[in-house]
């Protein structure tokens, strides 16, 4: 038996929250692969928003050692995310591996990420091992789910392992299917050096580390490599596999996974899908790569204290070295100053981007209303892209506004049918087809505009079916459509940040809502504000906040200055995170305000 | 007054309530270095502005203007006469009440004389330990709040007062007050608070209607109150001031209107007008939170401040501070030290002070006042050194609320700043709009927006 046959590479897809990380967690502890003490759950989450969340945003690999029958078997796996903003990085994993095992809950069974991630699995040609999870609840229904894989996705799944990754129960018989399923990999090591990019990250110590699958040949320190596609050649100066933090190894060969670092100090130089092979002695043809994720959502983000714009910038690149899907340039608002355009997956992520700008970084932040990225054509000009309501031209230069739009593929027990029916088309969507799944489940199909699904769409379905829909969606064009650009005036002037592209026909409800809800947030004024919700000049939404008349008149307490300042410095405080606009003070949730409406 | 009249007052037999009433009268001249002077010259100005009045040849509008005038006056002669005081304040919390009202979230326990005369032990204890720390302080108010220091057992604000004459210096008059509430006020201690040296007699009248008092748990009658002012009257107290309050469920208008004329029909010569505020914690809170008590708006609020605040200045009271109310001279010499550059030494169970550069208070339980004072140690949970940016805050906030406004050159002065350059963009526009004026190098908030002043005072921080 070679040195490959005793590897396995392999991945875990889910939906979210079937009990992906908590399977990870196990195969770790079977495996002695970290001490029981160290253990911490969700081992492999090591963001604490990770943590917090119970959701898995990086992919992360490990190295396992695992004994069957006599033989030390090396297996590598590779957790990945299951919320939908982040299905690209499952693609990258899936490059890397052999074999998925695909883990389906056994009382949800078969949702909308399970089906996207195993046709993820399919297109990379990957062995698949079907797992039911959860078995120890009482809701479980293995049997039902079982046919459903089958009937569903279309493979076998008779056989499948019927677990409980949280008690433990049968983990050990997935870790044997593993091992007998999936192919070993079959690379050449006398070949010239063929090794897929599938990640990197940031490491203040070493620079930029590349996470690596070994196609063919091998590397070590000292090794000069060079990356094809950006054609920069570096010195190695360490290689390593995870197990699960990095252990450094004296060489990776054909079939391994791990990693390298070769003292590079951009992590732009380490691009993902890249493949690396060495000076000397380069392989002929790379590796086919992936295509490079494209942000959908786009807000801008400002920090509250103006002066702190550089540390934002900062915080951004840092950020972006670990996370190649983060986009952002330059940005300047009348009312919030200098700032960053950025560009999300999804709305998941420009949550997370955010949080941990706040805080990793401790910067305090003003995000805008996100938006999507719109076509414009002007008269007598060639179409150009906006992602920014402020760039909008004057509506008589417009001759026509297109809209991305995607497919949405949405399961849920029929029971809900009619409200996310409902929800769909008061979302503009457009009913493809609806299929029957079982007695339990439907699938519907949509073509959508993206502006209608990136606020809060996703929350909706999840209400709307009390936790049992799942929706998936792939960006598919664009579309004209009738959009307006919707300003927002306070106290007779235009805050830019608050202007939003929406559809002609949702812009008077929409603008109405906008109007009620920031008079909400912003606090009363010693004078009265009237804010206006205006279309090309025409107003077409107005409330008043009306002006203080009374504040805090209570009694100095026995002399009890300390309380009375101590209530004025906070509120100063919160007066110092507030934006000011021409007279009008504006709380930083103001400018997210509408994500929060209710329509 | 000093510690060798101790004896004196000791020895003061029972004398016929006129007596005391010529005698009271000049305790209540207490902001001069001549009483009897003052008095005159007080006589002479009122005479003549009697006769001013009732000159029928003169309109409403130049009578009103008349007083305006006068007003002015009497502002710059406050300004004057509080700026020169530099002694210090005694505050003394008496921790014990009938009852806790809904809405009150001081600190007060239910009355219990065991626990009353654990409490003075403590008390005297911890006088005793201020008696080195003090020795060069010179003190000329004192003030015994509460709680409801009316309740305590009688005896004991008269052993107090020998207490803390023997203990502090004091030096010219004393502005001493106490702090009564109708239920418990009897003709004996009166007479022990007037032995004791009590000169001003604060009275919690609230509001004259019971049911609304009732409604937020605080019981007392009209013919309660009625006694405590008669009582006050026959024993000479003048210098009587009231706290009322607005804003209560169910409160009307005319309520208040009727508590303002019952009270100046009384003489009762300072009022301190204070808003309903729900605290979290209190019995009123949970109430409407549960919706089963409903608070007055904000627009009757106003309404009611407003109200009041023009009934007192047609009856010849000044506005000196937010919510303060005095006839002239009447002001409380006390409470204006909290709002000056001024030290005071709070004692008794959660008292603040702020002696040099320092504000620290006593703990907040009686249990824990009471262990830490019997073994020895001082009963401070919170100290805090004053740094001048602190002070600068609570400098604008304190001064701004009072009538006489902020003296900016002394602002200067003190902390090196010129707020005038420092804060020129936000004065100028709380300028504009009518906010803020500048008289005589004082900036004040404009009459009609004190019920907005936090708004105000916040943006000059």
């Amino acid at each position: 038996m070679n040195r490959q046959d005793r590897i396995r590479n392999f991945c875990i897809v889910a939906h979210i929250d079937h009990g992906k990380s908590t399977l990870a967690d196990r195969f770790i502890e079977i495996t002695n692969t970290v001490d029981k003490r160290d253990m911490n759950s969700q081992l492999l989450d090591s963001m604490d928003i990770e943590r917090e969340r119970g959701i898995t945003i990086k992919l992360t690999p490990t190295t396992m050692k695992y004994n069957y029958n006599g033989e030390e078997y090396t297996l590598n796996l590779i957790d990945t995310p299951g919320h939908v903003d982040f299905s690209y990085e499952v693609s990258r994993s899936l490059m890397a591996c052999e074999g998925a095992i695909l883990v389906v809950d056994a009382s949800q069974g078969v949702q909308a990420q399970t089906l996207a991630n195993v046709y993820l699995a399919f297109d990379a040609k990957l062995e698949i091992i079907p797992v039911i999870n959860k078995v120890d609840l009482p809701s479980a229904n293995p049997e039902k789910v079982i046919k459903e894989i089958e009937d569903i996705i279309g493979i076998p799944a008779d056989d499948a392992p019927l677990i409980s990754a949280k008690t433990g129960l049968n983990i050990e018989s997935v870790l044997k299917k593993v091992v007998e399923t999936i192919p070993p990999p079959k690379g050449d090591e006398n070949a010239p050096l063929k090794a897929l990019v599938f990640d990197s990250y940031y490491d203040s110590y070493k620079g930029a580390v590349s996470m690596v699958r070994i196609v063919d040949g091998k590397v070590r320190a000292g090794d000069q490599i060079k990356f094809m596609q950006t054609g920069k050649s570096f010195e190695v100066t360490e290689v390593g596999i995870f197990n699960p933090k990095n252990s450094e190894c004296e060489q990776l060969q054909a079939g391994d996974v791990g990693y390298i670092c070769a003292s590079i100090k951009n992590v732009s130089d380490t691009k993902v899908g890249d493949t690396i092979t060495l000076v000397n002695n380069p392989t002929a043809q790379p590796l086919e790569g992936f295509k490079e994720a494209l942000p959908m959502v786009f807000s801008g983000i400002f920090p509250l204290d103006g002066s702190k714009y550089e540390e934002l910038k900062d915080a951004l690149e840092k950020l972006q070295l670990n996370d190649a899907s983060l986009h952002f340039e330059k940005e300047t608002s009348a009312a919030l100053g200098h700032g960053f355009r950025c560009g999300f997956l999804g709305l998941l992520h420009m949550e997370i981007t955010n949080e941990r700008l706040e805080r990793e970084f401790g910067l305090d932040l003003i995000t805008t209303a996100p938006s999507v990225e719109y076509k414009i054509k002007e008269i007598n000009k060639s179409p150009y892209l906006i992602s920014n309501p402020s760039f909008m031209p004057n509506p008589q230069a417009i001759e026509e506004i297109e809209e991305p739009i995607v497919k949405m593929e949405i399961i849920t027990p029929p029971e809900y049918l009619g409200n996310i029916m409902d929800l769909c088309s008061e979302r503009r969507g457009e009913y493809k087809n609806m299929q029957y799944l079982d007695e339990n489940r439907t699938k519907l199909n949509y073509i959508m505009p993206l502006n209608e699904i990136v606020y809060d769409f996703f929350d909706k379905i999840k209400s709307l079916s009390k936790g049992y829909a799942s929706m998936d969606y792939e960006l598919c064009g664009y579309k004209p459509s009738d959009l307006v650009k919707m300003d927002i005036l306070l106290n007779g002037e235009v805050c830019d940040a608050l202007s939003i592209i929406v559809h002609r026909s949702k812009a008077y409800k929409r603008g109405k809502a906008l109007c009620e809800k920031l008079k909400e947030v912003i606090p009363r004024h010693l004078f009265e504000i009237p804010i206006q919700a205006v279309i090309g000049g025409k107003v077409i939404a107005r409330e008043t906040i009306s002006a203080v008349r009374k504040d805090v008149l209570a009694k100095c307490y026995g002399g009890d200055v300390t309380r009375k300042r101590k209530l004025l410095e906070k509120q100063k405080e919160g007066k110092k995170r507030m934006r000011k606009l021409g007279s009008v003070e504006l709380p930083s949730e103001a400018f997210i305000s509408i994500l929060k409406i209710d329509d | 007054m000093k510690n060798n009249d101790v004896e004196q007052v000791d020895k003061e037999q029972l004398i016929p309530n006129q007596e005391i009433e010529n005698k009271k009268s000049d305790f209540d001249n207490n902001t001069s270095q001549n009483p009897n002077e003052t008095h005159q010259q007080e006589d002479t100005e009122k005479k003549e502005e009697k006769r001013f009045l009732s000159n029928k040849k003169f309109k409403k509008f130049d009578k009103a203007r008349y007083r305006e005038q006068k007003c002015r006056e009497w502002e710059i002669k406050i300004v004057n006469q509080n700026m020169k005081d530099d002694k210090l304040g005694l505050y003394i919390h008496i921790p014990f009440c009938d009852r806790k009202c809904d809405y009150c979230d001081f600190v007060s326990y239910s009355m219990d004389e065991n626990a009353q005369h654990d409490f003075q032990q403590a008390l005297f204890k911890e006088i005793d330990m201020y008696r080195t720390q003090c020795e060069k302080m010179v003190f000329n108010s004192i003030y015994i709040g509460g709680g409801t220091p009316s309740v305590m057992y009688e005896g004991f604000i008269y052993e107090l007062a020998r207490k803390v004459y023997s203990t502090f210096h004091f030096e010219g008059d004393i502005e001493f007050t106490i702090e009564v509430n109708p239920n418990s006020v009897t003709y004996d201690k009166l007479l022990e608070y007037l032995r004791a040296g009590v000169n001003r007699v604060s009275v919690g009248v609230q509001c004259i209607d019971s049911k609304i008092l009732k409604n937020v748990g605080r019981f007392q009658t009209i013919e309660n109150i009625d006694n405590t002012f008669d009582l006050l009257k026959k024993m000479g107290f003048i210098n009587t001031s009231a706290d009322v309050m607005i804003g209560l469920p169910n409160q009307s208008l005319d309520a208040v209107k009727d508590t303002i004329n019952y009270l100046i029909d009384k003489n009762v010569k300072h009022i301190s007008v204070y808003t309903l505020q729900l605290e979290e914690n209190t019995p009123l809170y949970k109430n409407v939170k549960m919706g089963k008590i409903k608070p007055l708006g904000d627009e009757a609020c106003i309404k009611m401040y407003n109200t009041v605040t023009k009934m007192l200045k047609e009856n010849g009271f000044i506005r000196y501070e937010v919510s303060n109310f005095a006839i002239p001279t009447y002001e409380s010499r006390h409470n204006f030290k909290y709002w000056k550059d001024v030290d005071y030494l709070g004692l008794g169970v959660s008292a603040h002070s702020f002696l040099e550069n320092y504000r620290f208070s006593n703990t907040c339980r009686l249990d824990e006042y009471i262990d830490m004072l019997n073994n020895g140690q001082f009963p401070i949970v919170n100290k805090e050194f004053i740094r001048d940016s602190e002070r600068r805050t609570e400098y604008i906030m304190l001064s701004l609320r009072l009538a006489t406004g902020l003296n900016l050159e002394k602002f200067r002065k003190r902390f090196k700043e010129d707020l005038l350059k420092t804060r020129a963009k936000q004065i100028h526009d709380l300028i504009k709009n009518g906010y803020l004026y500048i008289e005589d190098g004082f900036l004040k908030i404009a009459p009609q927006h004190f019920y907005v002043s936090n708004r105000i005072i916040l943006e000059l921080l």
